[in-house]
């Protein structure tokens, strides 16, 4: 298991770095960069102290030292510093990880408290009125925008409970109850999205093994269809679910950039979205590096517990 | 077919996505108002008789806003996918048929676009490329290109070692032909509704990058430049972001009802 895990991570190093690489060459391809963006129109700097800024940013080397420089640093655990703000983009980052990462929690918690028990239903009552139902809900959550689900809470929210603070977000430690109440909407949004892809992949692994052999014999064999649901389809069904696991955290993260940003929430997606509308180059690598290796760590977390939830499955 | 016009919810979507069509290429049979005009009396007033989306901050009416941008948001959403397809279906089937450290190499590629979220991808290029329309068309085909060579790729590799395939290959024709004549034929269904649930998705893709202010600018806004410019009003007047965000709903979902459909009646398992 461990040899499998240190085998996937080491092949997934070719993949981020040529991810970063990407990165780090579209920034540079595109016309007008940092300097420009800070000096904006009326440009009075003279040649001499506009060379003196490229080099003090380290914009001035070749593309591939630039590049190679900030692996060097990397490796250092240096991330550099963000040119909007002069913070180190390692503790940006750092600082807003728990953010994103409690709304990704209870987004996922919604969805799946949702999405399973609904998919469950659809699939064995499959063409009924509930099956019909919950196929509107699960085309309907993948139809709908992220951010106009969002502003129809906030709407509606703001009507019901005039006081209710919607925008901000507070953290644990410094009021746990606000800190609830500032998370709530952004999750039950992002949680009723998903939770329609859930049910989706739910009602049609449900309904794949329904038609498998093992059901008939359970059922011929007189098993309540309960006992069928539960022991048989419940579990197996289990598995499908897991593997879109990965693909919905993507999903997710890209979620998170909308809901952050109209919820006013500091998380990774907000910082994503200003440091690349700001064109904060340090930001935005580092960003790209993380939510690379959030991804690329998750699929190998999600084939190992593949392996507890099916035993069929053995990691190779 | 029968099947599928047997259903209600199939001709309910069939009817909204015609209707939206139309719309989009026959904005004049839909209002009389001129999307352009302001009207400073009738700033953000809420939708009435008169105006039934409302106006927006200028006093434009927003029926007549959303069905003129309809049109552009369309065509952003058709013509990525069409470059998409293009180039993807091109590199997966090649991919496919060739295979060797060609195939290795495309997929290597393939697999670090994956490891990123497509609308973070999407946002990146945007922001760096600048948005107009032609601009959003480039970005967001880039971010489909992988998702079209992937699936394309699975459909051909079936299709390489099957007999008229190897036939066509003992009788001395050109891989090029083989890849057109035999190949292409046999996978256009599936490159088609490929192409469809993709382009849902794309139109879903503008309006998003629209509402984070990099959709087609103003003064002929897309969708979702629209939501975007709408974005600040919300909250006193929730129908400058509401009722584009429902045309774009209405049209995603209709599009994924009849794909969705069209997949369940051709899948003879279930």
């Amino acid at each position: 298991m461990i040899s499998y895990i240190i085998r996937r991570l080491i092949l997934a190093i070719p993949t981020v770095i040529l991810v970063t690489l990407f990165t780090f060459i579209m920034i540079h391809l595109v016309p007008g960069d940092v300097v420009d963006l800070m000096t904006g129109t009326q440009n009075y700097l003279t040649q001499e102290q506009l060379r003196e800024l490229y080099r003090s940013l380290g914009l001035d080397k070749p593309l591939m030292i630039q590049y190679f420089s900030w692996i060097y640093n990397l490796l250092k655990m240096d991330m550099g510093i963000s040119l909007r703000t002069g913070e180190k983009v390692l503790k940006m980052i750092l600082e807003r990880i728990p953010v994103t990462f409690e709304l990704a929690v209870f987004s996922i918690t919604i969805a799946v408290l949702i999405g399973i028990p609904l998919g469950m239903l659809s699939g064995v009552r499959r063409g009924s009125k509930v099956d019909i139902i919950a196929r509107i809900f699960g085309l309907a959550g993948l139809s709908a925008p992220t951010f106009w689900v969002g502003a129809i809470l906030i709407v509606l929210v703001s009507r019901a409970f005039p006081k209710f603070k919607i925008f901000g977000y507070t953290p644990f430690f410094e009021n746990p109850i606000s800190n609830l109440s500032s998370i709530l909407l952004p999750s039950l949004t992002l949680g009723l999205l998903i939770s329609s892809q859930v049910m989706r992949i739910t009602r049609a692994s449900v309904v794949e093994i329904l038609a498998q052999e093992f059901i008939r014999v359970a059922r011929s064999k007189g098993l309540p269809e309960k006992m069928v649901v539960w022991k048989h389809v419940f579990r197996n069904s289990a598995i499908p679910v897991l593997t879109t696991a990965g693909i919905q955290f993507g999903y997710l993260l890209g979620g998170t950039v909308v809901i952050e940003n109209i919820f006013s929430i500091p998380g990774i997606g907000r910082l994503v979205f200003e440091a690349v509308s700001k064109r904060d180059y340090p930001t935005v690598l580092g960003s790209v590096l993380f939510i690379t290796a959030t991804i690329v760590i998750l699929n190998i977390i999600v084939d190992v517990i593949y392996t507890f939830v099916d035993p069929r499955v053995r990691l190779e | 077919m029968r099947r599928f016009f047997k259903n209600p919810l199939n001709l309910i979507s069939l009817a909204i996505f015609t209707l939206i069509l139309t719309m989009g290429f026959f904005p004049d049979l839909f209002t009389s108002y001129d999307p352009y005009e302001m009207n400073i009396e009738e700033m953000l007033a809420p939708p009435s008789l008169k105006h039934i989306f409302g106006t927006d901050q200028f006093g434009r009416d927003l029926f007549a806003r959303v069905v003129y941008g309809l049109k552009k948001s369309i065509l952003v959403a058709f013509f990525s996918m069409v470059i998409a397809c293009a180039i993807g279906s091109a590199v997966g089937i090649t991919s496919a048929y060739f295979g060797g450290k060609y195939d290795i190499f495309v997929m290597r590629i393939i697999d670090a676009f994956f490891s990123f979220p497509p609308l973070i991808l999407a946002l990146f290029i945007v922001a760096f490329f600048g948005t107009g329309m032609l601009k959003l068309i480039m970005s967001i085909s880039i971010v489909y290109t992988p998702i079209f060579a992937r699936t394309v790729r699975s459909f051909t590799l079936p299709l390489r070692d099957v007999n008229y395939v190897l036939a066509a290959k003992s009788i001395g024709r050109r891989d090029a032909s083989i890849i057109l004549f035999h190949i292409l034929p046999n996978i256009l269904p599936m490159i088609m509704v490929t192409f469809t649930m993709n382009f849902s998705t794309a139109f879903l893709t503008e309006a998003t990058l629209g509402f984070l202010g990099f959709g087609v600018p103003p003064p002929e806004p897309s969708l979702g430049g629209l939501i975007g410019e709408g974005r600040n009003y919300f909250l006193g007047a929730p129908w400058v972001m509401i009722y584009p965000g429902l045309v774009v709903a209405m049209m995603v979902f209709s599009v994924n009802m009849i794909t969705d459909s069209l997949q369940e009646l051709m899948n003879p398992r279930k």
